[in-house]
């Protein structure tokens, strides 16, 4: 800038500095973000959160997901487990046994289960029986060099065992203790959850799923959702955790109760049922406010001829969106359906439920003799919102997930080829991407690494412990 | 929360006294017997949705079907038995139950025709205290699937995607 206010410079003015730049400038936005983000060459750009340290005594999803958002984004992650078994999470897998080996050379035919996947990316991982107190030592020793704990236990346990926030914040004052578990303190203070406990309790399963006069009945969503929503929110709090101790140099304590996080996600369910006393409805593959915007069932599978009951079966649904006038009206034009049009002129006549109803199926017989593929591409071709409801196949073969890198194939280092979305599933940063650099490691791999390396242990005591089974 | 059977069995003179916990994940809905981790004694339950339903009630002769995950003895200063202990406790073989999964399905490579580690046995590769480094040296811990590979790789059919 220059000195006098006055005095006007070109090289002050906002726009191209150079011919380089100008270049850019020139450049599409499509170009531009694809030069900026770079897929694929996450590696090669800064960590976000490279100097952060975070312990993890968790297991399942929810909690290891908390602390894999930081682990994708730079931070030194060591999960603490159990000597020789490790998480419970690596011995669930799909039921036809995923699994991975090796789990640990004490047990040559158990590997790591893939429901393992996409929660323990980029951690280091560390056995030890923190409970018994001949380990106790060095548990706060660690604790001394780390920024945070995550831990999942029945509250107080860790307390009990003193290793709690009570004792931990004494030790280190700068410490970020973080609670995740089911319910918390309060009236069911000792109940554990899983997802689904949670899906019902907070009443999300309430309201997913058809109406039962439709077929339908409250309904779970297959995968494990307020595992991971959970495990995003807590990550959500333990960064304004470490953004607070910048300001105070204080830590802090957060207590994540997993059946909160739908009432979260309920939206406005419960403000609803405060202002007006209505208790809301499960509408399925509809909704309640846009009509048409739902999914249809098709009469053909795309891939009749497949083995995959998935694909020959399941390929018959399509995601339809046309709830403003104008693209209802052509809606109801393309489908031969304008008795349907002249009816339901107006947002609020199509949205009531008889309305729907009607719709809905008069779609359905529409799409009755034709393919997924089909009614999705009549209806495009007619400018209306459609889309096929695709399969975890058909997601791997989209050319828009591949080019964004969602889901892509990684080298890992231990365990081989293997494909995943994981944190690349999390959006792009431009100058700290996330990034994948291994799936998980097996039991124990880090042991030397992080009792010699970071706590001087020495080597004979590090075998002696291993003997006794305390790492 | 796992429920547990509470061996009061005479032993050599004195009560067993031996908490034998039956781990939720295995036991839920479960019938069939377990042997006490200490003295041997055979228990009949039958658990319905983690309730013990009946038992635990003795089946001296018979053979247990299995065995608890942990045991330990609350009046000899917690003394215990840990998981895997061969005889007392239940093993970690982790296979799950055959009549829920069927076999196991292994695998040496990805459906792109990469090497992967999903099968069983591999040799021991840890270092101290079960430590491993960051690579996977195929070509030395496995030669026979890098052989295998290197075929795929003449025949075209490794793939990117």
């Amino acid at each position: 800038m220059a000195k006098d206010p006055r005095v006007t410079r070109i090289e002050d003015l906002p726009g191209p500095k150079s011919k380089g730049e100008l270049e850019e400038m020139k450049m599409p936005y499509e170009e531009y973000c694809k030069k900026i983000f770079d897929v694929g060459n996450e590696h090669i750009k800064p960590n976000a959160l490279k100097g952060i340290k975070w312990l993890s005594c968790t297991m399942y999803i929810f909690t290891p997901n908390s602390v894999v958002n930081l682990a994708e984004l730079g931070a030194e992650v060591i999960k603490i487990e159990m000597p020789r078994m490790g998480d419970a999470m690596r011995h669930t897998s799909p039921f036809n046994e995923c699994y991975l080996y090796p789990l640990h050379d004490t047990r040559p035919m158990t590997g790591t289960g893939l429901g393992f996947t996409n929660a323990n990316n980029n951690k280091y991982f560390l056995t030890m029986d923190y409970h018994i107190p001949e380990m106790r030592e060095h548990f706060y020793a660690l604790v001394k060099k780390f920024d945070g704990l995550t831990e999942l236990y029945r509250p107080g346990t860790m307390d009990k065992w003193k290793i709690g926030y009570r004792q931990l914040s004494e030790i280190n004052p700068r410490f970020i203790y973080v609670w995740g578990g089911g319910f918390g303190y309060g009236p069911k203070m000792f109940g554990g959850s899983y997802d689904i406990l949670g899906q019902a309790h907070a009443g999300l399963a309430s309201v997913t799923g058809m109406h039962e006069y439709m077929g339908g009945h409250a309904t779970k969503h297959t995968n494990w959702i307020i595992d991971w929503e959970s495990g995003n929110i807590i990550t959500s709090g333990i960064m304004a955790a470490i953004h607070w101790r910048r300001k105070t140099g204080l830590g802090t304590m957060l207590e994540m109760s997993q059946v909160q996080t739908p009432t979260r996600l309920l939206g406005y369910t419960t403000t609803m049922y405060g202002k007006f006393g209505i208790v809301r409805q499960r509408w399925g593959n509809w909704d309640t406010q846009l009509a048409v915007h739902g999914i249809i069932l098709c009469g053909k599978s795309d891939f009749p001829d497949a083995d995959n009951p998935q694909d020959k079966f399941d390929a018959r649904y399509v995601m339809v969106s046309a709830f403003q006038d104008a693209d209802f009206k052509e809606l109801c034009a393309i489908t031969g359906l304008k008795n349907l049009y002249e009816k339901y002129k107006s947002r609020n006549q199509r949205c009531e439920g008889e309305a729907q109803v009607e719709i809905y199926a008069a779609l359905e017989k529409w799409a009755a003799d034709k393919s997924r593929s089909q009614v999705a591409k009549i209806l495009q071709d007619a400018g209306i919102l459609a889309e096929p409801v695709r399969n975890d196949r058909e997601v791997y073969e989209s050319p828009h997930y591949r080019e964004r890198g969602t889901v892509r194939w990684l080298d890992d280092p231990l365990f081989g080829d293997m494909l995943l979305h994981s944190g690349y599933s999390a959006g792009l940063m431009e100058k700290t991407p996330r990034r994948v650099n291994w799936h998980w490691r097996p039991v124990g791999a880090d042991n030397k690494r992080i009792y010699r390396d970071k706590l001087g242990i020495p080597l004979s005591k590090i075998q002696e412990w291993y003997d006794k089974a305390w790492i | 929360m796992c429920d547990i059977i509470w061996c009061k069995k005479k032993k050599d003179g004195k009560d067993c006294d031996t908490i034998n916990y039956l781990d939720p994940y295995y036991f839920w809905n479960w019938e069939g017997t377990i042997a006490c981790a200490e003295c041997g004694t055979v228990y009949y339950i039958h658990m319905i949705n983690g309730f013990m339903y009946k038992g635990p009630e003795e089946r001296p002769g018979e053979k247990p079907d299995t065995r608890p995950l942990y045991a330990d003895k609350p009046y000899d200063g917690y003394s215990n038995y840990r998981p895997g202990v061969e005889g007392r406790t239940r093993p970690y073989q982790c296979m799950p139950r055959s009549w829920l999964t069927g076999t196991a399905d292994m695998v040496k490579f990805s459906i792109r025709g990469r090497p992967v580690r999903g099968w069983r046995p591999q040799p021991k590769s840890a270092g101290l205290a079960g430590t491993f480094g960051f690579n996977w040296d195929i070509q030395k811990l496995s030669p026979e699937v890098w052989e295998e590979y290197q075929k795929k790789l003449a025949k075209g059919e490794v793939k990117d995607w």
